[in-house]
Protein backbone atom coordinates (compact mmCIF):
# COMPACT_ATOMS: atom_id res chain seq x y z
CA UNK A 1 0.00 0.00 0.00
CA UNK A 2 1.58 3.38 -1.02
CA UNK A 3 2.01 6.15 1.17
CA UNK A 4 -0.38 8.79 0.40
CA UNK A 5 0.82 11.81 2.49
CA UNK A 6 2.33 14.87 0.68
CA UNK A 7 1.99 15.96 -2.69
CA UNK A 8 -0.27 13.20 -3.83
CA UNK A 9 -2.89 13.39 -1.07
CA UNK A 10 -3.01 17.43 -1.38
CA UNK A 11 -3.96 16.55 -5.26
CA UNK A 12 -6.12 13.79 -4.40
CA UNK A 13 -8.01 16.38 -1.86
CA UNK A 14 -8.37 19.26 -4.14
CA UNK A 15 -9.80 16.72 -6.52
CA UNK A 16 -12.26 15.20 -3.99
CA UNK A 17 -13.64 18.64 -3.44
CA UNK A 18 -14.13 19.31 -7.42
CA UNK A 19 -15.97 16.08 -7.81
CA UNK A 20 -18.51 17.33 -4.49
CA UNK A 21 -18.63 20.46 -5.84
CA UNK A 22 -19.95 19.36 -9.16
CA UNK A 23 -22.43 16.83 -7.64
CA UNK A 24 -23.41 19.58 -5.46
CA UNK A 25 -24.44 21.70 -8.51
CA UNK A 26 -26.24 18.36 -9.52
CA UNK A 27 -28.25 17.88 -6.47
CA UNK A 28 -26.52 14.76 -5.66
CA UNK A 29 -24.74 15.47 -2.54
CA UNK A 30 -25.58 18.12 -0.22
CA UNK A 31 -22.43 18.44 1.93
CA UNK A 32 -23.97 19.96 5.08
CA UNK A 33 -25.99 17.04 5.01
CA UNK A 34 -22.83 14.75 4.10
CA UNK A 35 -21.37 16.30 6.94
CA UNK A 36 -23.72 15.59 9.26
CA UNK A 37 -24.23 11.98 8.38
CA UNK A 38 -20.30 11.13 8.89
CA UNK A 39 -20.30 12.72 12.47
CA UNK A 40 -23.84 10.78 13.49
CA UNK A 41 -22.47 7.49 11.90
CA UNK A 42 -18.45 8.16 13.86
CA UNK A 43 -20.89 9.13 16.92
CA UNK A 44 -22.48 5.53 16.87
CA UNK A 45 -20.76 2.99 15.34
CA UNK A 46 -17.31 1.78 16.94
CA UNK A 47 -15.38 -1.13 18.89
CA UNK A 48 -17.03 -0.02 21.73
CA UNK A 49 -20.66 -1.59 20.50
CA UNK A 50 -19.04 -4.53 20.06
CA UNK A 51 -17.59 -4.72 23.36
CA UNK A 52 -20.68 -4.38 25.12
CA UNK A 53 -22.79 -6.60 23.27
CA UNK A 54 -19.75 -9.58 23.84
CA UNK A 55 -19.62 -8.18 27.81
CA UNK A 56 -23.36 -8.84 27.89
CA UNK A 57 -22.90 -12.70 26.18
CA UNK A 58 -20.20 -13.27 28.75
CA UNK A 59 -22.67 -12.56 31.63
CA UNK A 60 -25.99 -13.32 30.38
CA UNK A 61 -26.40 -16.75 28.83
CA UNK A 62 -29.86 -15.88 27.48
CA UNK A 63 -28.72 -13.66 25.68
CA UNK A 64 -25.87 -15.29 24.10
CA UNK A 65 -27.75 -18.02 22.39
CA UNK A 66 -29.87 -15.15 21.20
CA UNK A 67 -27.03 -13.72 19.82
CA UNK A 68 -25.94 -16.73 18.00
CA UNK A 69 -29.06 -17.57 17.09
CA UNK A 70 -29.89 -14.25 15.46
CA UNK A 71 -27.59 -11.25 16.25
CA UNK A 72 -29.74 -8.63 14.52
CA UNK A 73 -32.88 -9.76 16.40
CA UNK A 74 -30.65 -9.48 19.56
CA UNK A 75 -28.46 -6.35 19.47
CA UNK A 76 -31.44 -4.22 19.90
CA UNK A 77 -31.52 -5.53 23.50
CA UNK A 78 -28.63 -3.44 23.83
CA UNK A 79 -29.92 -0.64 22.07
CA UNK A 80 -27.67 -0.88 18.86
CA UNK A 81 -28.35 -2.06 15.28
CA UNK A 82 -26.38 -2.87 12.11
CA UNK A 83 -29.28 -0.38 10.38
CA UNK A 84 -28.41 3.35 9.62
CA UNK A 85 -25.81 2.55 6.69
CA UNK A 86 -26.11 2.30 3.31
CA UNK A 87 -28.42 -1.00 3.40
CA UNK A 88 -29.02 -2.95 6.35
CA UNK A 89 -26.97 -5.82 6.89
CA UNK A 90 -27.31 -9.29 8.36
CA UNK A 91 -24.62 -9.95 11.29
CA UNK A 92 -23.49 -13.27 12.20
CA UNK A 93 -21.65 -13.83 15.74
CA UNK A 94 -19.07 -16.34 15.82
CA UNK A 95 -18.20 -17.80 19.28
CA UNK A 96 -14.56 -19.01 20.05
CA UNK A 97 -14.91 -22.52 22.16
CA UNK A 98 -11.68 -24.55 23.70
CA UNK A 99 -11.63 -26.10 20.47
CA UNK A 100 -12.39 -23.48 18.11
CA UNK A 101 -11.02 -19.71 17.29
CA UNK A 102 -12.37 -17.56 15.02
CA UNK A 103 -11.20 -15.18 12.24
CA UNK A 104 -12.53 -12.93 9.66
CA UNK A 105 -11.44 -11.74 6.40
CA UNK A 106 -13.29 -9.98 3.16
CA UNK A 107 -10.77 -11.63 0.62
CA UNK A 108 -12.67 -9.47 -1.91
CA UNK A 109 -12.36 -6.43 -1.11
CA UNK A 110 -12.95 -5.16 2.74
CA UNK A 111 -16.96 -5.85 4.10
CA UNK A 112 -16.90 -5.70 7.86
CA UNK A 113 -19.87 -4.90 10.25
CA UNK A 114 -18.92 -1.49 9.97
CA UNK A 115 -22.40 -0.36 11.23
CA UNK A 116 -21.93 -1.64 14.53
CA UNK A 117 -18.17 -1.26 14.83
CA UNK A 118 -17.16 1.85 12.49
CA UNK A 119 -14.51 1.64 9.71
CA UNK A 120 -12.51 -1.27 9.81
CA UNK A 121 -8.51 -0.98 10.63
CA UNK A 122 -5.93 -0.38 6.85
CA UNK A 123 -4.58 -3.79 7.97
CA UNK A 124 -7.79 -5.29 7.69
CA UNK A 125 -7.88 -4.02 4.17
CA UNK A 126 -4.45 -4.54 3.32
CA UNK A 127 -3.61 -7.03 0.52
CA UNK A 128 -1.12 -8.59 2.77
CA UNK A 129 -3.89 -9.17 5.61
CA UNK A 130 -6.73 -10.82 2.56
CA UNK A 131 -4.37 -12.57 1.03
CA UNK A 132 -2.52 -14.43 3.44
CA UNK A 133 -5.43 -15.66 6.50
CA UNK A 134 -7.32 -17.83 4.47
CA UNK A 135 -4.28 -19.74 3.20
CA UNK A 136 -2.37 -19.87 6.70
CA UNK A 137 -4.16 -17.70 9.47
CA UNK A 138 -1.77 -19.24 11.86
CA UNK A 139 1.14 -17.23 10.59
CA UNK A 140 -1.06 -14.11 10.62
CA UNK A 141 -2.12 -14.46 14.01
CA UNK A 142 1.38 -14.94 15.23
CA UNK A 143 2.21 -11.83 13.33
CA UNK A 144 0.10 -10.23 16.17
CA UNK A 145 1.37 -11.66 18.71
CA UNK A 146 -1.30 -14.23 19.28
CA UNK A 147 -0.50 -18.52 19.19
CA UNK A 148 -4.10 -20.62 19.67
CA UNK A 149 -3.64 -23.55 21.80
CA UNK A 150 -2.53 -27.12 19.86
CA UNK A 151 -5.86 -28.77 20.25
CA UNK A 152 -7.47 -25.31 18.73
CA UNK A 153 -8.84 -25.52 14.67
CA UNK A 154 -9.27 -22.36 13.46
CA UNK A 155 -12.01 -21.22 11.27
CA UNK A 156 -11.45 -18.50 8.80
CA UNK A 157 -14.94 -16.42 7.56
CA UNK A 158 -14.86 -14.80 4.01
CA UNK A 159 -17.34 -12.37 4.13
CA UNK A 160 -18.32 -12.82 0.29
CA UNK A 161 -21.65 -12.28 0.74
CA UNK A 162 -24.32 -9.70 2.76
CA UNK A 163 -23.40 -11.07 5.73
CA UNK A 164 -20.94 -9.52 8.33
CA UNK A 165 -19.60 -11.29 10.84
CA UNK A 166 -18.39 -10.39 14.15
CA UNK A 167 -16.22 -12.96 16.67
CA UNK A 168 -17.19 -13.73 20.20
CA UNK A 169 -13.83 -14.11 22.25
CA UNK A 170 -14.01 -16.57 25.25
CA UNK A 171 -14.13 -14.70 28.75
CA UNK A 172 -10.68 -14.54 29.86
CA UNK A 173 -10.02 -16.06 33.06
CA UNK A 174 -9.91 -14.77 36.67
CA UNK A 175 -13.28 -12.34 35.21
CA UNK A 176 -15.55 -13.61 37.67
CA UNK A 177 -15.63 -10.41 40.02
CA UNK A 178 -16.48 -7.95 37.15
CA UNK A 179 -19.29 -6.03 35.86
CA UNK A 180 -20.65 -5.57 32.36
CA UNK A 181 -18.26 -2.13 31.68
CA UNK A 182 -15.23 -3.42 33.24
CA UNK A 183 -15.56 -7.04 31.03
CA UNK A 184 -16.28 -4.30 28.27
CA UNK A 185 -13.20 -2.38 28.77
CA UNK A 186 -11.21 -5.74 28.01
CA UNK A 187 -12.41 -6.48 24.58
CA UNK A 188 -10.73 -5.15 22.05
CA UNK A 189 -11.39 -4.39 18.13
CA UNK A 190 -8.08 -7.01 16.93
CA UNK A 191 -10.65 -9.59 19.22
CA UNK A 192 -13.72 -8.83 17.33
CA UNK A 193 -11.87 -9.60 14.16
CA UNK A 194 -10.57 -12.37 15.06
CA UNK A 195 -6.52 -11.86 15.48
CA UNK A 196 -6.36 -11.80 19.07
CA UNK A 197 -7.90 -13.96 22.06
CA UNK A 198 -9.93 -10.91 23.18
CA UNK B 1 -38.41 -21.88 -4.69
CA UNK B 2 -37.57 -23.70 -1.96
CA UNK B 3 -33.75 -23.63 -1.27
CA UNK B 4 -31.81 -26.32 -3.16
CA UNK B 5 -29.77 -27.30 -0.59
CA UNK B 6 -29.95 -27.98 3.02
CA UNK B 7 -27.42 -27.86 5.77
CA UNK B 8 -25.02 -30.62 6.00
CA UNK B 9 -25.23 -31.06 2.34
CA UNK B 10 -22.09 -31.34 0.15
CA UNK B 11 -21.89 -29.28 -2.61
CA UNK B 12 -19.20 -28.56 -5.38
CA UNK B 13 -18.01 -25.19 -6.28
CA UNK B 14 -18.50 -23.76 -9.80
CA UNK B 15 -15.14 -23.44 -11.85
CA UNK B 16 -16.39 -20.64 -13.81
CA UNK B 17 -13.61 -17.62 -14.23
CA UNK B 18 -16.14 -15.18 -15.73
CA UNK B 19 -15.03 -12.03 -17.14
CA UNK B 20 -17.63 -10.12 -14.60
CA UNK B 21 -17.90 -8.99 -11.31
CA UNK B 22 -18.63 -12.10 -9.30
CA UNK B 23 -18.32 -13.18 -5.39
CA UNK B 24 -16.74 -16.86 -5.66
CA UNK B 25 -13.09 -16.11 -4.93
CA UNK B 26 -10.65 -17.66 -7.34
CA UNK B 27 -9.16 -20.26 -4.44
CA UNK B 28 -12.66 -21.48 -3.57
CA UNK B 29 -13.63 -22.74 -6.91
CA UNK B 30 -14.01 -26.26 -8.25
CA UNK B 31 -13.84 -27.13 -4.37
CA UNK B 32 -16.27 -29.82 -2.45
CA UNK B 33 -17.47 -28.36 0.27
CA UNK B 34 -20.10 -28.60 3.34
CA UNK B 35 -23.14 -26.35 3.44
CA UNK B 36 -23.79 -24.87 7.55
CA UNK B 37 -26.71 -22.79 6.86
CA UNK B 38 -29.06 -20.31 4.83
CA UNK B 39 -27.91 -16.51 5.29
CA UNK B 40 -30.91 -14.72 3.48
CA UNK B 41 -31.92 -14.45 -0.11
CA UNK B 42 -29.90 -11.51 -2.18
CA UNK B 43 -29.78 -10.83 -5.57
CA UNK B 44 -27.00 -12.05 -7.78
CA UNK B 45 -24.18 -9.66 -7.56
CA UNK B 46 -22.98 -11.13 -11.22
CA UNK B 47 -26.29 -9.41 -12.58
CA UNK B 48 -26.48 -6.65 -10.96
CA UNK B 49 -23.69 -5.32 -11.51
CA UNK B 50 -24.44 -5.54 -14.59
CA UNK B 51 -27.68 -3.60 -14.39
CA UNK B 52 -28.98 -7.24 -15.20
CA UNK B 53 -32.56 -8.09 -13.69
CA UNK B 54 -31.95 -10.59 -11.12
CA UNK B 55 -33.84 -12.04 -8.34
CA UNK B 56 -33.16 -12.75 -5.25
CA UNK B 57 -31.59 -16.34 -4.00
CA UNK B 58 -30.53 -18.28 -1.15
CA UNK B 59 -26.82 -17.65 -0.18
CA UNK B 60 -25.22 -20.37 1.84
CA UNK B 61 -22.50 -20.18 4.64
CA UNK B 62 -20.29 -22.95 3.27
CA UNK B 63 -17.43 -24.85 4.99
CA UNK B 64 -13.90 -26.22 3.49
CA UNK B 65 -11.46 -27.69 4.76
CA UNK B 66 -8.00 -25.82 3.81
CA UNK B 67 -6.19 -28.58 2.36
CA UNK B 68 -9.47 -29.44 0.15
CA UNK B 69 -8.63 -25.47 -1.01
CA UNK B 70 -4.60 -25.11 -0.81
CA UNK B 71 -3.73 -28.29 -0.78
CA UNK B 72 -2.18 -27.70 3.03
CA UNK B 73 -3.62 -26.26 6.37
CA UNK B 74 -5.31 -27.89 9.35
CA UNK B 75 -8.29 -25.04 9.47
CA UNK B 76 -11.36 -24.68 8.09
CA UNK B 77 -12.70 -21.33 5.84
CA UNK B 78 -16.26 -20.75 5.09
CA UNK B 79 -17.28 -19.05 2.68
CA UNK B 80 -21.21 -17.10 1.68
CA UNK B 81 -22.09 -18.37 -1.73
CA UNK B 82 -24.53 -17.47 -3.68
CA UNK B 83 -26.72 -20.74 -4.97
CA UNK B 84 -25.72 -19.92 -8.68
CA UNK B 85 -22.00 -20.94 -7.66
CA UNK B 86 -23.17 -24.20 -6.44
CA UNK B 87 -24.04 -27.99 -7.68
CA UNK B 88 -24.74 -30.50 -5.52
CA UNK B 89 -21.46 -33.43 -4.80
CA UNK B 90 -22.24 -36.50 -6.64
CA UNK B 91 -19.75 -39.28 -7.54
CA UNK B 92 -20.65 -38.07 -11.32
CA UNK B 93 -19.64 -34.18 -9.94
CA UNK B 94 -16.74 -35.03 -7.88
CA UNK B 95 -13.71 -33.71 -9.17
CA UNK B 96 -10.39 -36.08 -9.54
CA UNK B 97 -7.49 -36.97 -7.20
CA UNK C 1 -10.42 -13.06 -16.04
CA UNK C 2 -9.84 -13.39 -12.35
CA UNK C 3 -9.54 -9.40 -11.24
CA UNK C 4 -6.57 -8.22 -9.13
CA UNK C 5 -8.62 -7.94 -5.97
CA UNK C 6 -9.19 -11.80 -5.84
CA UNK C 7 -6.06 -11.70 -3.56
CA UNK C 8 -7.23 -14.98 -1.31
CA UNK C 9 -4.37 -17.63 -0.78
CA UNK C 10 -2.24 -15.04 -2.67
CA UNK C 11 1.03 -15.40 -2.13
CA UNK C 12 4.18 -13.20 -1.91
CA UNK C 13 2.66 -10.27 0.08
CA UNK C 14 4.85 -8.96 3.21
CA UNK C 15 3.54 -9.26 6.30
CA UNK C 16 0.51 -7.90 8.02
CA UNK C 17 1.68 -3.99 9.37
CA UNK C 18 -0.42 -2.50 12.31
CA UNK C 19 -0.61 1.31 12.82
CA UNK C 20 -1.26 2.32 16.25
CA UNK C 21 -4.16 4.28 17.17
CA UNK C 22 -5.27 4.70 13.41
CA UNK C 23 -7.89 6.89 13.10
CA UNK C 24 -11.03 5.67 11.27
CA UNK C 25 -9.88 8.47 8.12
CA UNK C 26 -6.34 9.49 7.83
CA UNK C 27 -7.22 12.96 6.28
CA UNK C 28 -10.71 14.65 5.43
CA UNK C 29 -11.02 13.83 1.79
CA UNK C 30 -11.01 10.17 2.89
CA UNK C 31 -14.32 10.62 4.80
CA UNK C 32 -15.52 12.68 2.22
CA UNK C 33 -15.30 9.86 -0.06
CA UNK C 34 -16.99 7.62 1.98
CA UNK C 35 -20.09 9.94 2.47
CA UNK C 36 -19.97 10.66 -1.35
CA UNK C 37 -20.22 6.68 -2.02
CA UNK C 38 -23.14 6.50 0.92
CA UNK C 39 -24.91 9.35 -1.12
CA UNK C 40 -24.60 8.20 -4.17
CA UNK C 41 -25.75 4.64 -3.86
CA UNK C 42 -28.70 5.98 -1.86
CA UNK C 43 -29.65 8.07 -4.33
CA UNK C 44 -29.63 5.02 -6.88
CA UNK C 45 -26.89 6.77 -9.27
CA UNK C 46 -24.79 3.19 -8.73
CA UNK C 47 -25.79 -0.16 -6.64
CA UNK C 48 -23.19 -1.27 -4.58
CA UNK C 49 -22.56 -4.17 -6.78
CA UNK C 50 -21.51 -2.06 -9.32
CA UNK C 51 -19.10 0.04 -6.97
CA UNK C 52 -16.95 -3.08 -6.24
CA UNK C 53 -17.19 -3.54 -9.99
CA UNK C 54 -15.93 -0.54 -10.57
CA UNK C 55 -12.92 -1.10 -8.34
CA UNK C 56 -12.07 -4.14 -9.33
CA UNK C 57 -11.69 -2.81 -12.83
CA UNK C 58 -9.34 -0.92 -12.08
CA UNK C 59 -5.76 -1.87 -13.67
CA UNK C 60 -3.67 -4.41 -11.76
CA UNK C 61 -0.81 -1.64 -11.03
CA UNK C 62 -3.12 1.00 -10.15
CA UNK C 63 -5.45 -1.12 -8.03
CA UNK C 64 -2.48 -2.18 -5.92
CA UNK C 65 -0.42 1.46 -5.86
CA UNK C 66 -3.50 3.42 -4.76
CA UNK C 67 -4.13 3.41 -1.42
CA UNK C 68 -8.09 2.41 0.22
CA UNK C 69 -10.13 5.62 -0.22
CA UNK C 70 -8.07 6.15 -3.65
CA UNK C 71 -9.32 3.00 -5.36
CA UNK C 72 -12.90 3.88 -3.99
CA UNK C 73 -12.47 7.70 -5.75
CA UNK C 74 -11.41 6.19 -8.44
CA UNK C 75 -14.19 4.01 -9.10
CA UNK C 76 -16.34 6.63 -8.17
CA UNK C 77 -15.84 8.79 -10.81
CA UNK C 78 -15.24 6.27 -13.39
CA UNK C 79 -18.94 5.23 -12.24
CA UNK C 80 -19.97 9.06 -12.66
CA UNK C 81 -18.29 9.37 -15.96
CA UNK C 82 -20.17 5.79 -17.18
CA UNK C 83 -23.51 6.99 -16.23
CA UNK C 84 -22.98 10.23 -17.91
CA UNK C 85 -23.35 12.36 -14.72
CA UNK C 86 -20.14 13.88 -15.07
CA UNK C 87 -18.06 14.56 -18.80
CA UNK C 88 -14.50 12.69 -18.95
CA UNK C 89 -13.48 16.45 -18.55
CA UNK C 90 -14.65 17.17 -15.47
CA UNK C 91 -13.52 13.99 -13.87
CA UNK C 92 -9.88 14.91 -14.80
CA UNK C 93 -10.13 17.78 -13.07
CA UNK C 94 -10.93 20.39 -16.22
Amino acid sequence: MSDQHGGAAHGLAARVRQVESLLEQRGLIDATELDRALEAFLARASPANGARVVARAWVDDGFRARLLADANAALPELGLSMGGGIQDQRLKVVANTETTHNVIVCTLCSCYPIALLGPSPSWYKSESYRAQVVRDPGAVLRGFGYEPGPDVEISVWDSTAESRYMVLPRRPAGTDGLGEADLAALVTRNGLIGVAAV
Amino acid sequence: MADRFRPGDRVLTSRADPAHHTRLPRYARGAAGTVLETEGRYPLPDDRSRGLPAEPEPVYAVSFPAAELFGAGDHQVTLALWESYLRPLTEETKPGE
Amino acid sequence: MSRINDVGGMQGFPPVEQERDEPPFHADWEAHVFAMNASLVGRGVYNLDEFRDAIERLAPQEYLAASYYERWFLAITRLLEEKGVLTAREVAGG
